[in-house]
């Protein structure tokens, strides 16, 4: 499903964000990236969604290489990827079912299949009885839900995301793990950056640990250290 | 298909809105400076009808009476043909003289209608060899007590004073509306920018679940399109009140002798209301092209 060849990433000025990185990961794998701050982690994110392109290396996504992906086809491929955040980067000035929603409608899908859609992931995300709130009227693990949703809508066959658990407590933070988990298990590949220990810990999937761009660990059922 | 329509629509709706004072002023803008090109090019067509016959170094115009005959008619060409003073004439026969009489009155068909070609005067368009005032005045004097001379037009003062004020007040217009219609395009793509800042997160979203640029794009364009189209819009009531008042008025000065109108015909009015609506749009989409291909890449 994912697969880094001696990719490697440098930003101007000489800053090395990823260094000859080769990792394969199959598809319904969960992975999560470990790693100090500034090692690379949400570089290695941003390649597989191409916001990045590598400056060296293959990268193959969804059967697509990256590099050779012409940029009109970039929002094809990512309609395959779902993507969540720290921030979650909702709509404030919409609802749980229009951020949702708009999800679908700016890919072009027909209204009667967001009709359909939306209220069955609000459903399964649990947020079925807030859809009509603003995000400002919901709690952190809430708009994570609304952002998982938003990801997860269009059943995409990876999700990516980057530090998910990063704002939210411990107990918030079980909740949205049980839901990704849910997610991994109908089959879709899960790659997840974090510091979060207790969650590595508690899990206990693979873990790639990056140090300063170079991967210097990779274990199936690992921990955080 | 139809729901994405309506998605570009209330998406381009919603951003004008949003953006109001800003999509005024750049409407405002295109209106203004549409309507110089409009009467900048009104002047300059009704001053080329009005001295239509007084182009090209033609300073007089001898008229024969329609029923010249070809002895007298002989004769004019013959001092014409053979009189150092004259550099050059061109015949106008009944027939070319009802057809330029057709195309200068194309929207007054009654008075078309109440000649026919036998009535027409033919003419000879004479370029002196000295374009001297009182030298062609002497000429036209002699010419006139020709037989079968029925009238000789100057170019008075008064046309060629029509002449370089229209072609003054059409030219200064036009750099004035070069000018403003530079300053629509950068005050659009300012408009169509702030409409791109304003919805930067949803851009962002946009991008992430993988709507297409073109998709981003296009209510963007149309904002920018709509601001050119509807200055174009205000710009043509502008258009039909200098043709009602401008060009009336000279019109109705006597400055202009015979059937020579300052008036340029409605098709022409109408031609003209069609280009600045092109000219509109395409400022717009210009304008907004520059700013959506420059600040919402991939
Ligand atoms: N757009 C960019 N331009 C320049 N340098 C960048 C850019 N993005 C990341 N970097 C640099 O690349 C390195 C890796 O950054 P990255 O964001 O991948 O780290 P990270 O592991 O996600 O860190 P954190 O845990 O703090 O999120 C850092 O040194 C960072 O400063
Ligand atoms: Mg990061």
């Amino acid at each position: 499903m994912i697969k880094l060849e001696g990719v490697s990433k440098i930003f101007k000025g000489d800053v090395v964000a990823l260094k000859n990185a080769t990792a394969e990961i199959q598809r319904g794998e969960f992975v999560f990236l470990v790693g100090p701050s500034g090692s690379g982690k949400s570089t290695f994110i941003r390649l597989l969604n191409r916001e990045e392109i590598a400056d060296e290396g293959r990268i193959m996504v969804a059967g697509k290489d990256l590099s050779s992906l012409s940029s009109w086809k970039v929002p094809y491929l990512r309609r395959n990827i779902g993507y969540i955040f720290q921030d979650y980067k909702l709509l404030p000035k919409k609802t749980v079912y229009e951020n949702v929603a708009f999800g679908l409608e700016v890919i072009g899908r027909p209204r009667q299949v967001i009709r359909q859609q939306v209220p069955a992931i609000l459903e399964l995300v649990g947020l079925a009885r807030k859809a009509e709130r603003l995000p400002d009227e919901l709690s952190g693990g809430e708009k994570q839900r609304v952002s998982i949703a938003r990801a997860f809508v269009n059943r995409p066959m990876i999700l990516l995301a980057d530090e998910p658990t990063g704002n939210l407590d411990p107990g918030t933070s079980v909740g949205i793990m049980r839901l990704l988990d849910r997610i991994n298990r109908s089959g879709t590949t899960v790659v997840m950056a974090t510091h979060d220990r207790g969650v590595v810990d508690t899990m206990r999937r693979r873990v790639i640990e990056l140090d300063r761009g170079v991967i210097t660990r990779d274990e199936s059922r690992g921990v955080y250290e | 298909m139809l729901y994405r329509l309506w998605y570009y629509v209330r998406e381009t709706l919603v951003s004008l809105w949003r953006n109001l004072s800003l999509t005024l002023a750049a409407i405002l803008t295109v209106a203004i400076s549409l309507s110089l090109v409009g009467a900048s090019l009104l002047i300059r067509e009704g001053a080329a009808r009005a001295t239509a016959q007084f182009q090209e170094g033609v300073e007089f115009i001898v008229f024969m009476v329609a029923d010249a005959s070809p002895e007298q008619d002989a004769a004019i060409r013959n001092v014409l043909d053979s009189s150092p003073a004259v550099s050059g004439y061109t015949y106008v026969d009944k027939a070319a003289a009802y057809e330029e009489f057709q195309r200068l009155f194309a929207d007054k068909p009654e008075l078309i209608e109440s000649v026919t070609p036998a009535v027409m005067p033919p003419s000879y368009r004479i370029v002196p060899a000295n374009p001297d005032a009182g030298n062609v005045a002497e000429m036209a004097r002699q010419f006139g007590e020709q037989p079968g001379v029925k009238e000789v037009a100057t170019a008075t003062e008064a046309i060629r004073q029509i002449e370089d004020f229209s072609t003054r007040v059409s030219q200064a217009l036009l750099v004035a509306a070069v000018v403003l219609v530079g300053v629509s395009t950068l005050l659009i793509l300012n408009t169509v920018f702030t409409a791109i800042g304003a919805r930067r997160q949803e851009i962002e979203v946009m991008k992430l679940v993988g709507a297409t640029n073109w998709f981003i794009r296009i209510p963007f364009m149309l904002e920018g399109t709509i601001h050119g189209l509807a200055g174009a819009a205000l710009a043509i009531p502008a258009l039909y009140v200098v043709d009602s008042q401008v060009l009336a008025y000279f019109q109705e000065s006597d400055a202009v002798p015979l059937f020579r109108g300052f008036a340029v015909p409605d098709g022409f009015v109408w031609d003209t209301s069609i280009w600045l609506l092109v000219i509109g749009g395409l400022v717009g989409m210009i304008g907004s092209a520059v700013a959506v291909t420059r600040f919402t890449d991939v």
